[in-house]
């Protein structure tokens, strides 16, 4: 943390939030699938890591060993932060499963019982950055929009007075301008990031953009990411005209 | 020494150059050279430059292997997917000079504009232009970009190429 502000460790997007993301903020990491969303928000984790602060990954679209083999082709990656306990990455259906609840709709008591476990969680480990990949898998399983609201709600008040930063990550259907599945999210959420795509020469140029991040005069400008050995990277898009 | 600096070659002068760009770089090896190459893979250099491997202060990236599907590895090369990702091209360059000796000289040869062209707009190129040269003003990178002619002048190459400090014209009976 730099002051009120949780520094991501990717320096042009600090740059871009005049120095980072304000603690306790819930963001937002939108994109299609194979966006780049969960590269970022490993390396948001174990950018935190090093710089003492620890982390949280509740995954639900992957299994845990598939993450953690994915992300070892990375420079930044190191498992020695997972064995000291600086990241935890835990397996969300393991614990639905634990808990008994249904692979289906959920009720609100359900609902409520897995916000205690989080929050049990992130509470537990002391963390203070939080990823859940993703936010629209674990949305999929609650009944209405009041209950998607509800949950998010709650969840971002108790992280954000634990000064906990969160990212939650959203799927789209790729080429598609939207921030969420549900139309709620991104209302719930402090900060929006948008990963997105343009085409140059039948190319596919990976982007980025900051859509809202509360209490920060942030750019708007689009960004060209680059997702190398090293994480993601970006650099100013040129403009298309 | 002017920070940058433009050369129009003729195509049939194209490999004197880049073997008298070579013996320069192998005088100065304390100096930190990155070769943006969008003419000619990497591995042809391997064959024009023999000792290719024995400099150590030269780093490849390479812009059109990969986009012409082919795939190789090599310690001294960076291989971008395509010439079209300019963005990347100028990621790439930062990062590769970010790691140079602080006291280092810093030296970029873009080779070519030419064929930048060939695979982006002219708008494109003239803006990734424009920025490389602005972020190597910042950074104290000296940067060498060549002109390949062939044919007719092209307006826009010759526009971009006077953006740069200095202008050096081979002429076919020079060398």
């Amino acid at each position: 943390m730099a002051g009120d502000r949780c520094v991501t460790g990717i320096k042009e997007l600090d740059i871009q939030m005049e120095g980072g993301i304000p603690v306790g903020s819930t963001v937002l990491i939108v994109g299609s699938s194979g966006s780049g969303k969960t590269t970022l928000c490993m390396q948001f984790l174990v950018n935190g890591a090093r710089m003492g602060e620890k982390g949280v990954f509740f995954t639900i679209t992957e299994p845990l060993f598939k993450l953690t083999s994915n992300m070892e082709k990375f420079d930044f990656f190191d498992r020695g932060l997972i064995d000291s306990g600086m990241i935890t990455i835990i397996d969300l259906r393991i614990i639905f499963e634990r808990m008994g609840l249904d692979a289906g709709k959920y009720t609100v008591e359900d609902a409520n019982a897995l916000l205690d476990v989080i929050k049990d969680i992130a509470k537990e480990l002391d963390a203070k950055r939080v990823v859940i990949d993703s936010i629209t898998a674990l949305c999929y399983r609650l009944h209405t929009k009041e209950m998607i609201r509800d949950f998010l709600f709650k969840l971002g008040t108790f992280l954000a007075a634990m000064e906990c930063t969160t990212f939650l990550t959203s799927e789209i259907p790729p080429g598609e301008y939207k921030f969420s599945q549900y139309g709620i999210e991104e209302f719930i959420s402090d900060g929006i990031i948008f990963l997105g795509d343009i085409e140059r020469g039948g190319d596919l140029i990976r982007t980025l953009q900051i859509i809202k991040m509360r209490g920060v005069n942030h750019s708007r400008a689009k960004y060209a990411m680059n997702i190398s050995s090293r994480g993601v990277e970006l650099a100013p898009l040129l403009k298309v005209r | 020494m002017y920070q940058s600096l433009g050369i129009i070659i003729p195509g049939t002068n194209y490999n004197d150059i880049v073997c008298a760009l070579f013996d320069c770089i192998r005088e100065h090896p304390n100096d930190v050279w990155i070769y943006i190459t969008i003419t000619r893979p990497f591995n042809s250099f391997a064959r024009l430059i023999s000792d290719i491997n024995n400099i150590p202060n030269v780093t490849f990236i390479d812009c059109i292997s990969r986009a012409s599907g082919i795939v190789k590895k090599d310690e001294k090369c960076v291989y971008i997917e395509s010439p079209t990702m300019l963005e990347n091209i100028m990621m790439e360059t930062m990062n590769l000079f970010g790691r140079a000796p602080p006291d280092s000289g810093k030296y970029l040869i873009l080779d070519s504009l030419s064929a930048l062209m060939i695979y982006n707009d002219s708008p494109l190129v003239t803006e990734f232009f424009y920025q490389l040269l602005n972020r190597a003003r910042c950074e104290d990178i000296h940067t060498i970009s060549l002109v390949v002619e062939e044919g007719e002048e092209d307006k826009s190459i010759t526009r971009l190429i006077y953006l740069n400090d200095k202008i050096l014209k081979v002429r076919d009976t020079f060398i």
